[in-house]
């Protein structure tokens, strides 16, 4: 997320010092006030730990690595705007001495690291904790959305500026510098690290949070022991029983679809995401719905029995996606990038030309996601007709893929030379240790 | 996945007894592929450690030679840096880009640089960055006469001369801002770094703390590098990715505790020897000719440079 040089406009950079210095100039202030002259070698000892975290290579699930930035979880030990500070400083450090991010664009990176990011994700973290104990459980979750929703939000301000850059500086229509517009950088920033990045650095600060609580709890006490000079109440650990958690999960899910929906429907109760609702006949749904149940409840335990150890997470969730797939079918109008032509028309009121030459190139045996015979596809056949095919054709689509794939890798280690015999990693034959016998 | 799935393909390990032929130490690849994770996060945060000590160490013996840039005033030195960057970042031709890095590279000369370390370092890295980042602009261009087609469906994409050009600038920009960075980190040392930073008005109560942080730094890196080597010459077997995480967890917050402890000792070890909380710096730079030439020289290139651009364009 660091910054070089060049990417953003000097104006720009320079510029983004109208946000940052006075920032730094309340903290200094903030924190002294807190801790005299204390201030300076706590400060300096976290920015190193800062530092120092910003190197840490955290192993992700499917064999990669990635980088905390770990403000969040210093926000909630120090405060937000001690966090500021310690995270400035080994952002500037970073620079001055280490060639990480550009000397001019300091002020840009560190608003969008060093303010930013612990300040969203230390209020997120206030927000969902509320008046909890300092030990429950609830705090762990408030702390990992805390520092989600920071360092989502650091990003987001990252393909802001990037994306600022072609509407402010550009020379004959030519961008200057970045050149990407707002509708481009701001996605690319947004997805890369809301699947990503912030994903690694919630489970960092969760752990780290729930590690504290269990040995250091007085860091999580003791600058507020020096504030408020009395004893702050650390309450009990208390664990947050499942179904607690997937009781508050599934209506908070809910809550957020239907709000999106009511947004992208133009706040219209009947016409939710954007579909008219009122054109569902609700008792074929019904029909749908418990025909789908029953497939579900006869195949996916038969799948779970019949796969290999290895595969059955796997499989059965894909033999899941493909049973409940029909429930797509529930809704008027077309699933977004799967339309053919004509829906394309009747949405947008045109064909692209493109699209017309590109579609029938090919036509498949399960062209429409369903099997060509009457029983599926006829027009007044009712929705679990449909459903049905849809369903045969996705779990013929699932094994289809499988054997295409699982063949794939016979044929390359057969052409590897049977896959196991090639030793690297240690390819020195171990030597005989007969002095030592 | 449990362990013992895992443990099942392969030999591991070939039987050692006198006299016996001794079968090699083989792993399939599947195994490579557990070991590479076992280690894999471990080493590279173990590389990115010796590289940030190696990079210092590095800086403080050039920052040492007895080159040009070396023997200027670090303050000179600042105020060089900002007028040349800016006058490169706000710089649109690419005619004044390359004429700035073959200067550049003569400065570096003159500072007894290794040559080809000055230009690995600044063109390997971040400018290739940049280079990957800029490429898709080039292609995806709308208005003027492309150089050649290439058709993909509905995609009509090809560079132009404009949007090349623009492309050939905005590296060379990165690549020149980069190289100016780099000239300024190698030739002065962190100490006379930090104090120059007086004259652009830095409250002394931030240079402190940055140098503070900057000696701190290398012990907690010392620290990180105790962690992680004990943990990769004790990893026997494979561990889950839970494991892992929980132990990179631990190593972080037993870091974060031990910075409190040490913090409560530096601070009872700076009330002995006397802090009251401010903060005093003796500095005996004293501005030779040769220094206040070189500024004056760095502002007339400055300028030289934006109007030269000004012309070309």
């Amino acid at each position: 997320m660091h910054i070089p040089d060049g990417y953003l406009s000097p104006v720009f950079s320079l510029g983004s010092g109208v946000v940052t210095i006075p920032a730094w100039a309340v903290a200094t202030h903030k924190v002294r006030d807190v801790l005299n002259r204390r201030t300076v070698p706590l400060m300096a000892i976290f920015s190193a730990l800062s530092f120092t975290i910003m190197m840490f290579n955290v192993p992700v699930p499917g064999g990669t690595t990635a980088h905390g930035v770990g403000g969040t979880l210093i926000a909630i030990v120090l405060g937000p705007w001690a966090a500021m500070l310690c995270v400035s400083v080994a952002l500037i450090i970073q620079a001055l001495f280490f060639g990480d991010g550009g000397i001019l664009a300091i002020f840009a990176n560190c608003l969008n690291m060093g303010v930013i990011l612990p300040f969203v994700g230390y209020y997120t973290y206030r927000v969902i904790a509320g008046r909890s104990p300092v030990l429950s459980t609830r705090r762990i979750w408030a702390a990992a959305i805390g520092s989600y929703v920071g360092i989502t939000a650091a990003a987001l301000a990252v393909g802001i500026e990037l994306g600022l850059q072609p509407v402010l500086f550009q020379q004959n229509g030519h961008p200057l510098y970045s050149p990407y517009p707002l509708g481009v950088a701001i996605p690319a920033m947004l997805l890369s690290h809301a699947f990503g990045a912030s994903l690694v650095e919630a489970l960092i600060t969760a752990l780290g949070f729930a590690y504290i609580q269990k040995q250091h709890p007085a860091l999580l006490t003791a600058l507020r022991e020096v504030v408020s000079g009395g004893d702050v109440p650390t309450g009990e650990a208390q664990a947050l029983p499942l179904w607690r958690i997937f009781a508050l999960a599934v209506p908070l899910a809910l809550v957020l679809l239907f709000i999106a929906g009511l947004i992208t429907g133009g706040g219209r109760l009947d016409h939710l995401f954007g579909a008219d609702w009122s054109q569902v006949s609700w008792p074929d749904v019904g029909i749908m719905l418990l025909i789908v149940l029953g497939i579900a409840v006869v195949l996916l335990p038969l799948t779970w029995l019949l796969l290999p150890a290895r595969l059955k997470r796997v499989g059965t969730f894909f033999m899941a996606l493909a049973i409940f797939a029909p429930l797509g079918l529930i809704a008027p109008g077309f699933a977004f990038g799967e339309g053919s032509p004509e829906d394309v028309q009747q949405a947008f009121g045109y064909i692209p030309q493109g699209l017309r030459d590109l579609n029938g190139l090919w036509n498949a045996p399960l062209s429409g996601y369903t099997i060509n015979a009457d029983f599926f596809t006829a027009p007044n056949a009712p929705l679990w007709h449909a459903a049905l095919g849809y369903e045969i054709s996705g779990i013929i689509g699932i094994l289809l893929l499988v054997l295409v794939v699982s063949g794939l890798m016979l044929l390359i280690r057969r052409l590897t030379g049977r896959g196991g015999g090639e030793a690297e990693v240690s390819g020195k034959p171990a030597q005989p240790r007969e002095g030592a016998l | 996945m449990s362990l013992e799935a895992e443990a099942d393909g392969g030999q591991v390990g070939g039987q050692v007894s006198r006299g016996q032929e001794v079968e090699p130490l083989t792993f399939s690849r599947r195994e490579r592929r557990q070991l590479r994770r076992q280690l894999g996060w471990v080493e590279q945060t173990l590389a990115g450690v010796t590289e940030a000590i190696e990079r210092a160490v590095f800086t403080e013996e050039h920052a040492r030679r007895p080159g040009w840039l070396q023997g200027l005033d670090p303050r000179i030195k600042i105020g060089m840096f900002m007028v040349t960057v800016l006058a490169a970042s706000l710089s649109h031709s690419l005619l004044v880009l390359l004429l700035l890095y073959g200067l550049l590279l003569l400065v570096a000369r003159a500072s007894l640089l290794p040559f080809d370390f000055f230009v690995r370092r600044v063109w390997l890295g971040i400018p290739f960055f940049a280079g990957v980042v800029i490429l898709p602009s080039i292609f995806f261009t709308s208005g003027g006469p492309r150089l050649f087609e290439l058709d993909l469906g509905p995609l009509h994409l090809g560079p132009t001369p404009a949007s090349l050009l623009g492309a050939a600038v905005f590296v060379m920009r990165v690549g020149d801002a980069v190289s100016l960075a780099v000239l300024l980190i190698l030739t002065t040392r962190w100490a006379d770094l930090l104090k120059s930073l007086q004259i652009l008005h830095v409250p002394q109560i931030f240079i402190l703390l940055l140098s503070m942080t900057y000696r701190y730094i290398f012990l907690f890196l010392h620290t990180v590098n105790g962690f992680f080597e004990a943990r990769k010459s004790r990893t026997v077997g494979f561990t889950s990715g839970g494991e892992q995480r929980a132990w990179i967890v631990t190593a972080l917050v037993t870091l974060m505790n031990r910075s409190f402890q040490m913090s409560n000792e530096v601070y009872a070890a700076m009330c002995a020897r006397g802090f009251t909380g401010t903060i005093r710096t003796y500095s005996d730079y004293r501005l030779r000719s040769g220094d206040v030439l070189a500024l004056l020289g760095a502002a007339l290139l400055a300028i030289g440079l934006f109007f030269l651009g000004r012309v070309l364009l």
